[in-house]
């Protein structure tokens, strides 16, 4: 069956290889990846990747930004495999996951599950939560990660309702997942501000971009999902007698936007719209945009790009120019062109 | 009130006769599940049944060994096949390596969904595949499994949405991170509770956790209590 974005592809005549090839390096890679760490099959853990693996976009230069999702009792023994994954990981990807340490490490489900927002919440905590939803896979036992998906939701969906309206209509927008998805998107454009003050602008260039197009399509996904009570639910959800299940099905339609790349669920909603205009606009910018961190020469050259120059630098500013074209798409798409969206932003997106 | 009793195995390991006799002092247990979960107890339980007096159970169902370790899978569907037609015979998929063997079972065979030590049956989705291979096969649902792949329970309503009119009976404990079939505890109740309501009044409960004799009684009141049926 084809994808949503593969129907774009055919709608406007196009070819977006780099989205494609992006697509079938990811696959090739996480089925690696996953034969790799077949005999680390766990009952009570998860080896999860997120990142461009995450998300289906792959390139050459790709590194894989993984973590050891527990969610069961603690054992010393995970550590040792942790080590043991690493070294599998780094036998096929190269690339280091970087200084944060946001990856390469045990997550506890715990506090994923129960440090949602509070003081206890850090950055991190925030991070991992919110990539979990949005751009994460299961390298072993996706069963594991399913689970802790399912109580992170139950937490925002279940667990967090507003006072019932005198109507009796039942609130469809998850408020508290939406906040913590406008909160962290906030925070990453806030922290990309604080690294680069911290690192004297060090790879400027290319944390730039990135926050342009897949920080940002991160941040669609997310409203996407808590909108999915109005986007994407069957009609016998709001038929449902019991509020109960009710909460729980509709924490349930959006588990199942996890398994959808931001990219395909994106796709999905411009389809919506018959708009050929702004399916052009988002994605072959976005093509634009991967076919650059797929060539490893233009990839080095955003790495290396001082921001004094970047205007004169063709690589960024190309990057820049279909960064614009990418937002101007979203904003109609958000704005002008989908039945839903405006309101839902202007309702509950906002105040 | 829905009938209620244990699987002789969860009251003593391998010995069903000692299972049915812990059981006979209550008057609220009226529903058993005789166990030969080891492939080795199959054919001595087969043999004794005619002599078993089950008179005071007015619901009766086997489950059959969990693997297949010292029979192969034709001997145990012939032992299998000697029970009384009207038990259910709860079935773990992975012994099902022949399916056109088991459908001849028909509605007697009962598939149970598994916990996530096990590669199939876990899920809706591979719930569903099962029941197109076999299509008049009823269904024991496995709450403690069933909330180990999914603590939240919406995949168990889904389950009872989708497999309602196979539903044979429950199978009932809380189940530890190794398998282990334990009393039910505090966030076990609360996430059973929430499914209760999907439950026919009158499905049997088959009580799987592994209490000593004198928890029996205990455990029969806090299953009753989470599974109260709406009058």
């Amino acid at each position: 069956m084809p994808t949503a974005i593969e129907l774009l592809e055919t709608r406007l005549g196009t070819d977006w290889s780099a989205i494609r090839r992006a697509r079938a390096q990811t696959e090739s890679l996480v089925g690696d990846l996953s034969s790799a760490l077949v005999d680390l099959h766990d009952a009570a853990f998860s080896v999860v990747v997120t990142g461009s693996l995450g998300r289906g976009e792959a390139t050459e230069g790709s590194d894989a930004d993984w973590v050891l999702l527990v969610d069961g009792p603690s054992d010393p023994a995970h550590a040792l495999l942790v080590r043991e994954i690493g070294t599998r990981i780094s036998n096929l990807v190269a690339k280091d996951v970087g200084p944060t340490g946001t990856f390469g490490d045990i997550v506890d489900s715990h506090q994923l599950v129960h440090y949602i927002a509070g003081t206890r919440d850090s950055n991190e905590n925030l991070t991992r939560r919110i990539l979990l939803l949005s751009e994460s896979r299961a390298l072993t036992n996706p069963l594991v990660r399913e689970r802790v998906i399912r109580n992170v939701l139950a937490r925002y969906v279940v667990y967090d309702r507003s006072v019932q309206s005198r109507s009796g209509r039942r609130q469809v927008i998850p408020h508290f997942l939406l906040n913590d998805v406008v909160r962290y998107w906030r925070t990453m454009a806030s922290d990309y501000a604080s690294k680069m003050w911290e690192r004297r602008r060090q790879g400027w260039g290319i944390r730039n971009v990135k926050l342009r197009f897949s920080r940002k399509l991160l941040f669609i996904w997310g409203l996407l999902a808590s909108f999915a009570g109005e986007l994407f639910a069957p009609p016998e959800l709001r038929q449902l007698e019991k509020d109960d299940e009710f909460y729980l099905r509709l924490a349930e339609l959006i588990r199942e936007l996890t398994d959808v790349t931001p990219l395909d669920l994106l796709a999905r909603v411009v389809l919506e719209t018959e708009d050929n205009d702004i399916a052009d606009a988002i994605f072959t910018s976005y093509d634009q945009f991967l076919a650059v961190l797929a060539d490893n020469e233009a990839r080095m050259k955003l790495e290396a790009v001082r921001f004094e120059e970047s205007l004169d630098d063709a690589t960024y500013a190309s990057l820049r120019d279909a960064s614009q074209r990418f937002r101007e798409g979203v904003t109609r798409l958000f704005f002008d062109a989908h039945p839903a969206l405006k309101s839902l932003v202007r309702d509950f997106g906002v105040f | 009130m829905r009938p209620i009793g244990f699987s002789t195995g969860a009251l003593a390991k391998g010995d069903f006769a000692t299972g049915l006799l812990l059981q006979r002092v209550f008057v609220q247990i009226d529903a058993v599940e005789l166990s030969a979960l080891r492939d080795g107890e199959l054919a001595g339980l087969v043999d004794a049944i005619p002599d078993l007096d089950l008179s005071r159970f007015a619901y009766v169902s086997f489950h059959a060994p969990s693997r297949l370790q010292t029979l192969d899978e034709e001997t145990v569907f012939e032992l299998l096949l000697r029970l009384p037609e009207s038990w259910p015979i709860v079935v773990h998929p992975e012994i099902l390596r022949t399916p056109a063997l088991w459908r001849e079972l028909g509605r007697r065979l009962c598939l149970e969904n598994m916990d996530n030590r096990k590669t199939s049956g876990r899920t809706l989705d591979e719930l569903r595949q099962l029941f197109d291979a076999f299509p008049e096969a009823t269904f024991c649902l496995d709450v403690g499994h069933a909330r180990q792949i999914d603590p939240t329970m919406v995949s168990a309503i889904l389950m009872l949405r989708e497999f309602g009119e196979r539903l044979r009976q429950l199978h009932v404990s809380d189940v530890g991170p190794r398998g282990d079939h334990l009393p039910l505890g505090a966030t076990a109740r609360s996430a059973f509770s929430r499914i209760a309501a999907y439950i026919a009044d009158d499905c049997p409960l088959i009580i799987e956790s592994i209490v000593a004799a004198e928890q029996i009684e205990r455990e029969i009141e806090t299953v009753s209590s989470v599974f109260a049926s709406e009058q």
